[in-house]
């Protein structure tokens, strides 16, 4: 074994230094020559005879030189390096072949890898954190239908303190905070975190400390509360000043000193978010003012929590022993025995889960649209691939008697399908490459229309080892499922039966040749399943968009007014909102002005308890809308009256009702007038409102569900600042938004030069956001659908044509004995014409069943939309016409005198 | 010649065993190998340079010699070889093999 190995080795070092090594064996033989001479000389040989003398015994030195050169090469590598250089003369030698293959492998690979980049970035890639492995996600299962991922305070509290499987569990929320530069107060990404966050991450900082559990705890420490920056923060902020630690900074008019600076690869739990600061999670109180979430207590679901194991301890040991706690979680800490009994009935109940990739929320949004579109993607490489075998042995069979003559000529049919799997393997690697050298750019702009700008995330989509990985793999499987087939078939033992029937003048039966048709019908199957699913995904949309919003969205610019921080009181406040009101209205094209607290399709939402006195409680959507917000959104105004600037609170509370709202209180009867009650919990009173108006209704949080039943309450009379003084401003305009984003820039500058510089959104901008997940879809499927109709003719038009191109004498013999072309077209079309015929049936019942999977996507779409199957039938019928049509064409133009000659 | 089979042609293990013993006393190149068997055995076996050169390199791919280049007798450049430990052990091996060998094809020639 040890003189196999001495072999190999040397083999290696021999292939490196290939001239060197002829050079030292020439001149080894050259030296034995010498001598040998000088020996014939001594031994008295004539000069003349000498040469002579010495080529008889020594032979033929070139000779020796290949014995000797055999020794040492590397059979494999050699025969490797051989049949690269063969296949890439063979492939150059048929340029339209070797594009048409790069680029279907190319776009196959492509797809896949993009896809798999934006899954890497978003589900699979573990946190830049030591040991991510041993981190877990908790849960609460049992409330909700699906997994709820948000945990109140006083919860997190309780689990926090147990230290049975968690050495620590941390709570992280993100939060946009106002910092007070020269200019103005900043919006500024954040995060509140509590005291094991950062121990559990384990990232050391650059300069300073982290937060610890003293920093964490209610009052904080007593030198003031802390507060950790980025690096990316130290450079925009502070222009990395040296002495950053220990200077303040005043986040939400609270003072923090910076203790530290994270390094800019740390980034958190979140893999999407890029906080620029940390803050403890106890100054939330002092940060959000009196609505903060941690005096909503078990009311206030805000925090993604995670845990470090403890070691030893495994992820299902760590899943039981806190559902196991949950009861016990509960009584200690929820405050709300009867609350707690109710949330245990329901089987609510606490769960760990792999937490390597830490927890972002836009995984629950984006997981199963990924998936999809990701077996789309699939879908596209098995079609790439079944087209490139299906062209690869079209192309096998012009080949056959090249390859009976090398068989003939003593190639072994293992080196023979060795070769022909290194030309699959050459264009497998080439289209591997190219694919992989678009995915970052491709996976990147998708990952950008996913996320798209309103919300501020990164998806790293960057190419890292699993990436890698993946589409080698894909190569590879390519390779082998592109090549053997044909390899085999190729040089398959009958072959001298067919060079010997010369151009298949005599012809056998075409038995043989049911491999390539039924792969062509399974090609024109999947091709249907795309394009049926990109037809259900796109009507899909369209009737998304077409369902109405209850309001007119086109036009409408929503200005977001930082005002929490701002420190006016009610009456200001209301002056403020008026003069910004009366700033806008003069702006060219601006038609109307009004202001909201909920933007519909932001994702917000805000329900309180209604009834009628002495009825029973309902629950509904709330607003809070100055005046003309009817007017300014379109939403009809079917009776009574809009809200005006003069309906304060010291009028009585009053109340606008949608539709749904006023028949869900007021069955059957009037509701204008009438007084509803609001409940807002157990420990407040109940407010009384006169219902003044009845509005249309308008849809709310997304647009996929009907219009809920909606209350809208008076800006006028948001009292006392306990909500959130922050609106938007809602303005319908036909001009130019950048003037209308200046205004609103100065307004706020000379009427309140504290506030963070208002931020404009159009409303149709907000209404695609939420549609991404459908959008991409639906874009991605089109895409894919376009391709497969493409692929699919290039694959029928090239088989037909190898398949055509051998038969020429025997058509050239036909037309000669009378046939007539029409006669012809037939006879060739008729090929196809049942590939295509089986392919869409079986591809009808295979898209009947997978549409199946796609109907949880689907809005107002039947799976089975008979239009969708129809027309995509219709558009491969006609595909596949046309890619048979040309080369029958051709066929009939053939000169039979021409065609029977080229025996 | 050299001790033949069948098809005229040397025993590889044979004349692998003879250039081992060659190198037993110090370093030698090819030419070296083939005149000191040429003389040790009395002009009775004649390697082939045929034969001789893949032997060498054969021996070297399987680490029984080390290959170095140096200058010969008249100066001029050489590729010498030099016995390994292995070698020695496969000398040491083979030797014993042939010796049996020997003995047992004598045991049979003499038998009545």
């Amino acid at each position: 074994m040890n003189e196999k190995l001495h072999g190999f080795l040397f083999r290696i070092k021999g292939l490196l230094r290939r001239k060197r090594m002829d050079r030292e064996m020439a001149d080894e033989l050259a030296f034995h020559q010498e001598m040998l001479r000088a020996k014939l000389l001594r031994a008295g040989v004539a000069e003349a005879d000498v040469d002579a003398a010495a080529r008889r015994r020594f032979g033929n030195a070139s000779r020796w030189q290949e014995r000797l050169r055999e020794l040492w090469q590397l059979r494999g590598v050699e025969n490797f390096g051989r049949d690269v250089r063969f296949a890439t003369r063979v492939l150059r030698k048929s340029p339209g072949f070797t594009a048409v293959a790069l680029l279907t492998l190319a776009l196959g690979v492509g797809a896949n890898t993009t896809v798999f980049s934006l899954i890497n970035g978003l589900l699979l890639r573990p946190l830049a954190v030591p040991g991510s492995d041993r981190l877990a996600v908790l849960g609460i299962t049992g409330r909700a239908p699906v997994t709820v991922y948000s945990f109140p305070e006083p919860l997190f509290r309780g689990l926090e303190r147990r230290h049975a499987v968690f050495s620590d569990v941390l709570a992280f929320s993100h939060a946009k905070m106002q910092v007070r530069g020269n200019d103005g107060n900043e919006n500024v990404t954040g995060q509140f975190v509590s005291g094991g966050f950062f121990p559990a991450l384990e990232t050391a900082p650059l300069l300073g400390r982290t937060l610890t559990a003293e920093d964490d705890r209610r009052g904080g420490d007593p030198a003031g509360f802390g507060v950790v920056i980025s690096e990316h923060f130290w450079e925009s902020w502070f222009h990395r000043a040296p002495d950053v630690v220990g200077r303040k900074l005043t986040v939400d008019n609270t003072v923090f000193t910076v203790v530290g600076v994270m390094p800019k690869r740390f980034i958190g739990a979140d893999p999407v978010d890029r906080p620029e600061l940390w803050v403890p999670l106890a100054t939330e109180p002092n940060l959000n003012g009196e609505m903060n979430m941690t005096k909503a207590a078990i009311h206030g679901w805000w925090l993604s929590v995670l845990g470090r194991l403890q070691p030893g301890v495994t992820l299902a040991q760590a899943n039981a022993e806190v559902a196991a706690s949950t009861s016990a979680v509960l009584y200690e800490n929820a405050g709300d025995v009867g609350w707690v009994k109710q949330e245990l009935k329901g089987h609510f109940q606490f769960e760990a889960e792999r937490g390597s990739a830490g927890f972002t929320y836009l995984r629950l949004e984006f997981r199963q649209p990924l998936m999809a579109v990701f077996a789309m993607c699939g879908g596209i490489l098995l079609l790439a691939c079944l087209n490139l075998t299906s062209l690869l042995m079209a192309r096998g069979a012009a080949r056959e008697r090249e390859l009976a003559t090398r068989l003939a000529m003593g190639a072994t049919r293992r080196r023979l399908t060795q070769q022909l799997l290194t030309e699959s393997l050459l264009i497998a690697v080439a289209g591997t490459a190219l694919g992989l050298a678009v995915a970052p750019l491709v996976s990147q702009a998708l990952g950008a229309m996913l996320l798209s700008g309103a919300r501020q995330s990164h998806l790293d989509t960057s190419l890292d080892v699993r990436v890698f990985a993946f589409a080698a793999a894909i190569a590879l499987t390519a390779t082998l499922v592109i090549g053997l087939a044909p390899g085999l078939r190729a040089t398959s033992r009958d072959l001298n039966e067919q060079i010997k029937s010369g151009q298949h003048t005599i012809r056998k039966t075409e038995r043989h040749r049911w491999l390539p048709r039924v792969l062509m019908s399974v090609e024109v199957a999947l091709a249907l399943v795309l394009v049926v699913g990109a037809g259900l995904l796109a009507s899909s949309l369209v009737r998304l968009y077409r369902s109405g919003e209850g309001f007119d969205p086109r036009g409408v610019e929503n200005i977001q007014f930082s005002m929490d921080k701002s420190g006016m009181a009610q009456g200001a406040l209301m002056e403020f909102y008026q003069g910004v009101g009366s700033g806008l209205r003069p702006v060219p094209g601006v038609s109307g002005v009004s202001f909201a607290r909920v933007v519909p399709f932001m994702g917000y939402t805000w329900d309180w308890s209604f009834a009628v006195p002495g009825g029973k409680d309902n629950d509904i959507w709330v607003n809070s809308v100055g005046p003309d917000y009817f007017g300014t959104m379109r939403i009809p105004l079917l009776e009574g009256r809009d809200f005006a600037w003069n309906d304060t609170s010291a009028g009585g509370m009053k109340v606008i009702l949608n539709q749904k709202a006023a028949a869900l209180l007021f069955p059957g009867g009037d509701a204008l007038g009438h007084e509803v009650k609001q409940n807002n919990g157990s420990d407040e009173p109940a407010v009384l409102y006169q219902v003044v108006g009845v509005v249309g209704n308008a849809k709310y949080e997304e647009l996929h569900s009907d219009p809920p039943p909606t209350a809208y309450t008076a800006m006028t009379q948001d009292n006392d600042g306990r909500r959130s003084p922050s609106y938007y401003a809602v303005v319908r305009t036909s001009g130019d938004a950048g003037s209308l984003a200046t205004a609103a820039r100065l307004l706020a500058k000379r009427m309140a030069p504290g506030i963070p510089a208002p931020v404009m959104t159009s409303m149709m901008t907000t209404l695609d956001d939420s549609l991404s997940a459908e959008r991409m879809m639906a874009l991605l499927s089109m895409f894919f659908a376009g391709c497969a109709l493409l692929v699919t003719a290039i694959g029928l038009y090239g088989t037909l044509a190898y398949a055509t191109a051998r038969r020429t004498s025997e058509i050239g013999i036909r037309m000669a004995l009378g046939a007539r072309r029409a006669q012809v077209v037939r006879l060739v079309c008729g090929q196809n014409a049942l590939v295509a015929l089986f392919g869409t049936g079986a591809g009808l019942m295979a898209a009947v069943l997978v549409s199946r999977a796609l109907a949880s996507f689907l809005y107002g779409t039947s799976a089975r939309d008979p239009w969708v199957l129809v027309g995509s039938v219709a558009a491969l019928a006609l595909i596949a016409s046309a890619a048979s049509l040309l080369p029958a064409l051709r066929a009939a133009r053939i000169d039979p005198m021409a065609a029977i000659r080229c025996e | 010649m050299g001790k033949t089979d069948e098809q005229g042609e040397l025993i590889q293990g044979t004349l692998e065993m003879l250039v081992l013993r060659a190198l037993v006393r110090g370093a030698l190149h090819g030419y070296g190998v083939a005149e000191w068997i040429e003389q040790t055995s009395q002009q009775v076996l004649k390697v082939e340079e045929g034969a001789l050169y893949p032997a060498l390199h054969r021996l070297e791919l399987r680490g029984l010699v080390k290959a170095e280049w140096g200058a010969s007798e008249n100066n001029r450049r050489a590729k010498f070889y030099r016995l390994t430990a292995e070698g020695r052990k496969r000398l040491e091996a083979e030797s014993q093999r042939w010796a049996r060998l020997t003995a047992a094809v004598a045991f049979v020639m003499q038998a009545s």
